[in-house]
């Protein structure tokens, strides 16, 4: 069907919508990170280039990006991993296994607080269930504070943000395992390969480009990931988990810096965007090759 | 094809440790709801409760802010998800039925705004909000999630318009039906799937939202769920029984909406993933 005018009519108002309060407000982040605004609300005069180096030189910046750099690679090891065995085991046939594929996403359905009020509750040291079930199985002695150390608190949201997303993880690798040929398997049966051979040369490689989209797609969004982190620690202790979008979020609305703010928004936007345009050219590429 | 015992082993146990691994936590915070206070923070926990109370829920429905949490929540979410669906809806037909010049560029474009960080523009559109009056109101929370739940909502209903053959098109363009009513008449009850995943993931989107409605809402009478209960987490003397009655609660309403559409919801996401 060819009819172009009714083709924009159609995609223009959420293209309009998506502009104005997506791509507008980029441009005013854009805007207010080359002034001085500090409340919400206040003028603003322009200051050229002086948030860039306030916010460049300084330290806040980049231990924040590092925080994110390892939440973001933490994170993917662990629902990679995790959603590897679960799709791998939704791949088989065994009864209620339809219900288990769509149940599965029942932790990332739940709103964020919800997840916040029940791993907060679980790890309490009163009357929560695992520092008891760990007593019992000897892993610790007495109950410990998940929050309380800088790794401890890390390693903990990184848990708990892992249980929330890998159902979502699995159901996309489970849609990558269900496009390999079932006949490959039984060829490779004949031929005597066993469980792990069959993994290693079947499974591993033609799962590659799923697993590449979802490298990309799941870096995205686990970097964004903020309330998980500001309902549980805050970014404490002493900003062990101040990842990016904390720090944005708490410069601007508990340090009143509005403009430097925006300057590390302008600058997380920029180093997103250059992820996301070198992976899909590096995607692109590797598709052609194949 | 037969399993070996030391096979079928290994999956029964992997399904156990899935269904324990998301399945225990849903099953303390539903029990401990109606625990008594002094077995919800007893040193030994119980797995089966071994009291009944109905005492939280009563404090949740008469002496807490909840009934207007979850009023607004559900207003904001009824409205988002319409919109979502409005705007979504023609723009995936344009995108994956129709050509015109710039489409995968466009497209392209609207991908990238799915994985874009909420809070880089939160700072601009409070901003925005304050100059055209609307902040502390529930139409710039339902501005802000069918902003963000567009992108996706777009790529999923791909796989459900891929389903429809051309040809039922094809055949009404000859008997002249115009193209508004070929959407509306034959296409619309042929991706009803299509539209209820959208629908479901617009609301849940809209469900759980917590950064932009901890900004934009100032006063207590307009807070949605996320954010009146991270209220409470809050405060110093957590009552735990009154926040797991709680979390049953918001948990009530996406769990009876999933029970009803999951299963397309969960095709959507999966089929449109590959390619």
């Amino acid at each position: 069907m060819k009819n172009t005018t009714l083709a924009f009519a159609f995609v223009s108002p959420a293209l309009l919508f998506l502009l104005a309060v997506l791509g507008w407000p980029l441009v005013q982040a854009a805007i207010l990170s080359f002034q001085d605004v500090g409340v919400i609300g206040s003028e603003g005069h322009f200051i050229g280039l002086g948030n860039y180096a306030t916010i460049l030189g300084g330290a806040g910046f980049w231990r924040a990006l590092g925080r994110s750099v390892v939440w973001v690679l933490s994170n993917a090891v662990v629902q990679t991993l995790l959603a590897l065995a679960a799709a791998l085991i939704l791949n088989q046939k065994f009864p209620g296994v339809r219900i288990a594929r769509t149940w599965i996403i029942l932790t990332w359905i739940v709103p964020t607080v919800v997840v916040v009020i029940i791993w907060r509750w679980l790890l309490s040291s009163s009357g929560g269930m695992i520092n008891p079930l760990l007593i019992q199985a000897g892993v610790i002695e007495r109950p410990v504070g998940f929050f309380a150390t800088r790794e401890g608190a890390m390693t903990t949201l990184i848990m708990i943000n892992s249980w929330r997303w890998f159902p979502f993880t699995t159901l996309m690798m489970l849609a990558g395992l269900t496009r390999i040929p079932g006949d490959l398997y039984e060829a490779a049966r004949i031929d005597g390969a066993g469980t792990f051979q069959r993994f290693k040369r079947i499974t591993w490689p033609l799962l590659q480009p799923t697993l590449m989209v979802l490298g990309v797609v799941g870096t995205l969004l686990s970097f964004n990931v903020f309330d998980v982190i500001w309902l549980l620690t805050a970014g404490g202790p002493s900003g062990a988990t101040q990842t990016l979008p904390v720090l944005i979020y708490e410069t601007a609305f508990k340090g009143y810096r509005l403009s430097e703010a925006a300057t590390i928004s302008v600058l997380t936007s920029i180093l997103l965007m250059g992820f996301a345009f070198l992976t899909t050219r590096a995607m692109t590429a590797a598709e052609a090759d194949r | 094809m037969r399993r070996t015992f030391g096979q079928s082993l290994s999956l029964y146990g992997g399904v156990l440790v899935i269904v324990l691994a998301i399945g225990l936590p849903f099953w303390w915070v539903l029990t401990g709801s109606i625990k008594l206070p002094k077995e919800i923070i007893q040193r030994v926990p119980t797995m089966v409760p071994h009291s009944f109370t109905l005492q939280h829920f009563e404090k949740l429905l008469q002496a807490s802010d909840f009934p207007i949490y979850l009023l607004n929540s559900m207003v904001v979410a009824l409205f988002s998800t319409a919109f979502t669906v409005l705007l979504a809806l023609p723009a995936a037909y344009a995108f994956f039925r129709m050509e015109f010049p710039g489409r995968n560029a466009l497209y392209k474009t609207i991908l990238l705004a799915y994985a874009f960080p909420g809070v880089v523009v939160l700072i601009p559109l409070y901003g925005l909000f304050a100059k055209v009056g609307l902040t502390d109101s529930p139409v710039a929370l339902v501005i802000v999630n069918v902003a963000f739940a567009l992108p996706f909502s777009i790529w999923m209903m791909r796989s459900f318009l891929a389903t429809v053959p051309r040809e039922i098109e094809e055949a009404a363009v000859v008997d002249g039906a115009p193209t508004t009513t070929i959407l509306i008449r034959i296409l619309m009850p042929l991706i009803a799937p299509g539209i209820a995943s959208v629908a479901i993931f617009a609301f849940i989107s809209s469900w759980t939202e917590f950064l932009f409605a901890s900004v934009l809402i100032v006063s207590d009478a307009r807070r949605t769920i996320p954010v009146g209960f991270a209220g409470i987490i809050g405060q110093y003397q957590i009552d735990w029984g009154l926040l797991l009655a709680g979390a049953t609660a918001a948990i009530i309403p996406v769990v009876a909406l999933f029970a009803l559409v999951g299963r397309w919801f969960v095709s959507g996401l999966t089929d449109g993933a590959v390619k």
